[in-house]
């Protein structure tokens, strides 16, 4: 393997333990729930993903052939990190908040965590 | 053998298949049903009669087929003088009974019971008496036991009838039990359990060590069932039965299986110093006690219950004796004593019948009333008091010779006198039963105006009485069956002259001092009785119940000791007896030396290490909060997942993983609708025993595994390794052993997996139709919940993710027999993809566009399985040996085909079923808990028809 990518390797490595170390410590720094929300988003996207670059970049290197694995656990993180992120908010917002703290949505209708659907059942 | 010996299958088989037909047969009437009860009692006696020239001539018939040799029990019967004897009996009274109980009992009692029960019985009977193998002859015994049950209770409505039918199967039951030892112990010593080896045996059996053990065993059972001192106050309880079940049980069957066991066992046990003293001296002392207390009862059928107490305790001793002309007596004395006693209890069924009563007290005069049962009555009553041209007198004067020259402990004087007391009070009850029952005065005061019953009624008592007076008469009759029997029971070739006139013997002399003593006692019954009434004696039923009542509490105390409902209790039992017969294996010594040396630790899987103690740590900690417990859980349980991956254990890793969490999404959706913390309960003393408990058994299980790691131990895993390709074809081996080497265990393990959601559902079902119901419906849950119940984002995520999910499900499925994989962990994946749906648009939505029940999915499963399973069967190869082929079909790889993946269907199907039918049962609740509007839209509010929504607002 050429050193040239050796250090590519490495560079992305580095750069996923950077974005994992500062996503671990801004969920403990940081204050409320929702704020550190923010933290674990940079560990998956960055974090994570610097890694699987490094992973996908050493194995055609040392095989010649593109690993695809990688690219399904990007989708998988893509598509699960951010239901995630919008339950804990929709929890927090539940929970700990009450309807006029938050601004209004904009638009003709309220919050989903407050109001009902439109055009929902009859009756409600 | 003979020619026809497999009719004895069909004469043991008639009465079990008989059985089925009253019950079809009652709808037709009360007649029919009786005509058709003796259509299969009658062909087995037909059948019967076919091998009467034969067996009189002394062959004996037999047929076998083997049943379970592994255990020694094959299904094997034979016919001799004895088994052909009883048989007849058996079947004969039998037809008798079932006449007269058609006009005895009366429109109310359900008929077509009765000839149920009672061909069940006669079935059982008939199996003891030619069964020739004593595991079978058990069977047989503990079914009479049964049937006699359904019989004597057969009044339910009657509390005496349930007393009495319990009494007699706790005490023939617990008699049965020893004796089940006593025959295994037999079996053991003669290395057979076919009768006719033992009873070829018998000198070896009486040289062993074993004898005496063996011996008071089976004589327990016996001596139970023939009601035989002190366990003969069963029976005259069990007189709270239809008469005509006395008469049947009492006279001719039952009671006379223990006779019947005695005397079978005769050649093998009797003969020693030990048979004679246990069995004569019962016998004696059951003869004089049965008859003293018959004598002072005033209940007909409790006067004919003690006497027949009497009577069996007369054959005991004489089969006591261990001589063969004591064997002839008690050989002739079961035909009298069947004769008269059938035919006095049906006159006392007949009495009580047209009477009301069967108070001896509040009867008198009937000859004038009912002279045909005068006249039965009376000739059965003097046969049973031994009065010279009626049967009863032969084997009684065969039985006073016997015991006239039988020494007892160096005395010539205790049997004779005691057996001359005992004929002397069965000629005083005897004379009672006459005297007060018919003679005397007609009185005005009967419950009711007795007259003499139809014809069908007294036929029965009849025929029998004819017999008497037959044999009585000319005993020469009685001859070739006596012989017969006689020579079955003591295996040698006998020839008794059976007569009336012996000559001017001691017995001609004792027999006139108990029929002189007898009317004497009768002159002076009025004063005795009054004596006897004022005395004290033990009530046998009171002591009893006690006995039981004791039992009872012994037992629940230990049982709600143990068992108190506490599932921590039951936790801290099975543990400390876990580590306590752990420690006793330590401390028997044997560990080899360690032979090998630890591994260094990689710091990563130090940390992993760490990171799992500290969870569990924490989850005892804070397992008040439960929802936190919870992610702790799935914490510990995602890294025990990496530890078997790193272990190169990638089945467990995939089959834990998947595992929880279904449990999770399963312990989430439950945790709803539970508190969310958990009391405080344990006291600081019960929490340190736990704790103590805990720490011994999880270091206790850690020492062993640590000290497994240490030494190369030869396993069984390296069979499973060498054989997985070549006997099971793949190349997978946990999969291998799971459905091909240990596919049995796995069978059972999706059953009792389908067994737990299918008891899920149902005790869901009984929650919410109980209180538990009220009250979810009154919680308010309204409060801590968002409005929009089905997101857009997870609804449109989960409907991606659900065919990916389905086909690595199958993929799983597929691969598994080669590769990490198989039937449970594609179950649980298709199980985790379904549950995304039911999570993101509600059960019922979810449930409306899927057509599965998944009570069928286990049901599929299970049979799936055990059809392949089966499958082996057709090719005979035994149960689950599996098959396998590979194909070829152009555009994919060649592919493995076994029955293993059919099984492994079964498999999938089951655990798919179960989990989403547990998932069901939960939400259940949440219907109930208020949220039962179904939403008719996948997702809240689908922004596809926000453009209508916009032109609307224009």
């Amino acid at each position: 393997m050429p050193l040239y990518v050796e250090i590519l390797i490495s560079v992305f490595l580095v750069i996923s333990g950077v974005f994992g170390f500062v996503g671990s410590y801004g969920l403990i720094k940081l204050k409320d729930s929702v704020q550190r929300l923010h933290a674990p988003t940079k560990a998956t996207t960055l974090g994570v993903g610097g890694v699987l670059i490094a992973s996908m970049i050493y194995f055609i290197a040392k095989t010649g052939h593109i690993s695809i694995h990688e690219l399904l656990i990007t989708l998988f993180l893509f598509l699960t990190a951010p239901i995630t992120a919008n339950f804990i908010a929709k929890a927090y917002i539940a929970r700990n908040m009450r309807e006029g703290e938050l601004p209004s949505s904009g638009g003709r209708y309220g919050w989903a965590v407050y109001d009902d659907p439109p055009e929902s059942r009859p009756g409600s | 053998m003979s020619d026809g010996a497999h009719f004895l299958f069909l004469i043991a088989l008639l009465p079990f298949v008989g059985a089925l037909v009253p019950g079809v047969m009652i709808r037709a009437g009360r007649t029919a049903c009786a005509s058709f009860t003796a259509v299969p009692t009658a062909l087995a006696l037909i059948l019967l009669m076919t091998f009467a020239p034969a067996v009189l001539r002394g062959e004996v018939i037999q047929a076998e087929i083997e049943w379970l040799p592994q255990l020694g029990l094959s299904a094997s019967f034979f016919l001799d003088g004895l088994g052909f004897l009883f048989a007849t009996m058996i079947l004969g009274v039998g037809l008798l009974i079932t006449l007269y109980a058609r006009f005895y009992l009366s429109g109310d009692d359900p008929m077509g019971q009765f000839y149920t029960y009672l061909l069940l019985f006669q079935g059982a009977m008939l199996g003891i008496v030619i069964s020739d193998n004593i595991l079978l002859l058990l069977i047989f015994w503990e079914l009479t036991s049964l049937s006699s049950f359904l019989l004597i209770g057969y009044w339910k409505h009657l509390p005496e009838g349930r007393q009495g039918a319990r009494m007699a199967l706790a005490v023939t039951g617990s008699g049965g039990l020893a004796m089940i030892g006593g025959m295994l112990i037999l079996g053991n010593i003669v290395g057979s359990y076919n009768l006719t080896d033992i009873l070829a045996a018998g000198d070896l059996i009486r040289a062993s060590d074993w004898y005496l053990p063996a011996l008071i065993l089976i004589l327990l059972g016996a001596f139970t069932k023939s009601a035989q001192f002190p366990f003969h106050f069963w029976l005259p309880h069990a007189m709270a039965a239809p008469t005509p079940v006395s008469a049947y049980l009492h006279s001719a069957t039952m009671v006379k299986a223990g006779v019947f066991l005695m005397a079978r066992m005769w050649p093998a046990l009797a003969g020693t110093d030990a048979w004679f003293y246990i069995v004569g001296t019962t016998g004696l002392i059951t003869m004089v006690l049965g008859a003293l207390i018959a004598l002072f009862k005033d209940d007909l059928k409790a006067l004919l219950a003690f006497s027949t107490v009497s009577h069996l305790g007369l054959l005991t001793m004489l089969l006591g004796f261990g001589t063969e002309a004591a064997a002839v007596a008690a050989v002739f004395h079961i035909i009298n004593h069947l004769t008269f006693k059938a035919a006095l209890f049906m006159t006392a069924g007949i009495v009580d019948h047209e009477a009301h009563t069967r108070d001896i007290k509040r009867l008198g005069g009937l000859r004038h009333l009912m002279p045909v049962t005068f006249v039965i009555g009376t000739i059965a009553a003097l046969s049973m008091a031994g009065i010279p041209f009626f049967n009863g007198f032969l084997s009684k004067e065969m039985m006073l010779e016997e015991a006239s020259h039988t020494k007892w402990l160096d005395s010539y004087y205790v049997v004779p006198v005691l057996a001359t007391l005992g004929a002397l009070l069965s000629v005083a009850y005897s004379f009672r039963f006459i005297a007060h029952v018919f003679l005397g005065p007609v009185r005005d005061d009967y419950p009711h105006k007795p007259h003499d019953p139809p014809f069908g009624m007294w036929a029965a008592p009849a025929l029998l009485t004819v017999l008497v007076l037959l044999i009585g008469i000319l005993p020469a009759v009685a001859e070739p069956i006596v012989t017969a029997a006689a020579s079955a029971v003591t295996g040698a070739d006998l020839h008794p002259h059976l007569k009336i006139w012996h000559g001017v013997t001691p017995a001609l002399y004792m027999s006139i001092l108990a029929i002189l003593g007898g009317a004497v006692l009768l002159a002076i019954h009025a004063p005795l009785d009054r004596a006897w009434i004022k005395a004290p004696r033990p009530e046998a039923k009171t002591i009893f119940d006690g006995l039981v009542a004791a039992l009872a509490a012994f037992a629940r105390t230990i049982t709600e000791g143990v068992h108190n409902g506490a599932i921590s209790r039951y936790l801290a039992i099975f543990t400390v007896a876990s580590v306590g017969l752990g420690a006793v294996a330590f401390a028997g010594g044997g560990l080899s030396e360690r032979t090998r040396e630890l591994l260094p630790i990689p710091p990563v899987i130090a940390v992993g290490w760490l990171m799992l103690i500290v969870a569990t740590v924490s989850v005892v900690l804070m397992h008040r909060a439960r929802f936190r417990a919870l992610v702790l859980i799935g914490i510990i349980g995602l890294s025990i997942s990496a530890g078997f991956a790193y272990l190169s254990a990638p089945d467990l890793a995939l089959t834990q993983i998947s595992v929880e969490t279904v449990t999770i999404m399963l312990l989430l959706l439950a945790l709803h609708f539970l508190p969310k913390e958990t009391p405080r309960e344990s006291p600081m003393g019960l929490k340190l025993r736990d704790g103590l408990i805990a720490i011994a058994a999880g270091g206790g299980v850690g020492g062993l595994v640590y000290a497994f790691l240490l030494r190369d131990i030869d396993t069984i895993s390296d069979y499973h390794i060498a054989n997985s390709y070549e006997g099971g074809g793949g190349t997978n081996v946990v999969n291998v052993i799971l459905v091909d080497f240990r596919g049995y265990d796995t069978y059972g393990e999706i059953i009792v997996l389908g067994i737990a959601g299918l008891i899920i559902y149902a005790l869901m079902q009984a929650l919410l139709e109980g209180p538990a119901a009220r009250r979810l419906r009154n919680v308010d849950y309204s409060q801590d919940r968002s409005r929009d119940r089905h997101p857009l984002m997870m609804v449109v995520v989960t409907r991606l993710l659900m065919p990916i999910a389905i086909m690595v499900g199958i993929y799983i499925f597929l691969r598994g027999h080669n590769q990490p994989g198989g039937g449970f962990v594609a179950g649980l994946v298709i199980a985790i993809a379904l549950l995304m749906q039911y999570m993101a648009s509600g059960f019922a939505w979810t449930q409306a566009r899927q057509r599965i029940e998944y009570h069928a999915m286990i049901g599929f499963g299970v049979v799936i399985a055990g059809l392949t399973g089966a499958g082996a069967w057709v090719f005979g190869l035994p149960f689950l040996t599996s098959g396998y082929t590979y194909v070829h079909l152009p555009p994919i790889e060649e592919f493995e085909l076994a029955t293993a993946m059919l099984f492994d269907l079964g498999v999938f199907l089951t655990v798919l079923g179960a989990v989403m039918l547990m998932l069901y049962s939960l939400s259940r609740i949440a219907r109930y808990a208020g949220s039962a509007d179904v939403n008719v839209e996948a997702m809240d509010y689908d922004p596809s028809e926000r453009q209508s929504d916009a032109e609307e607002a224009r």
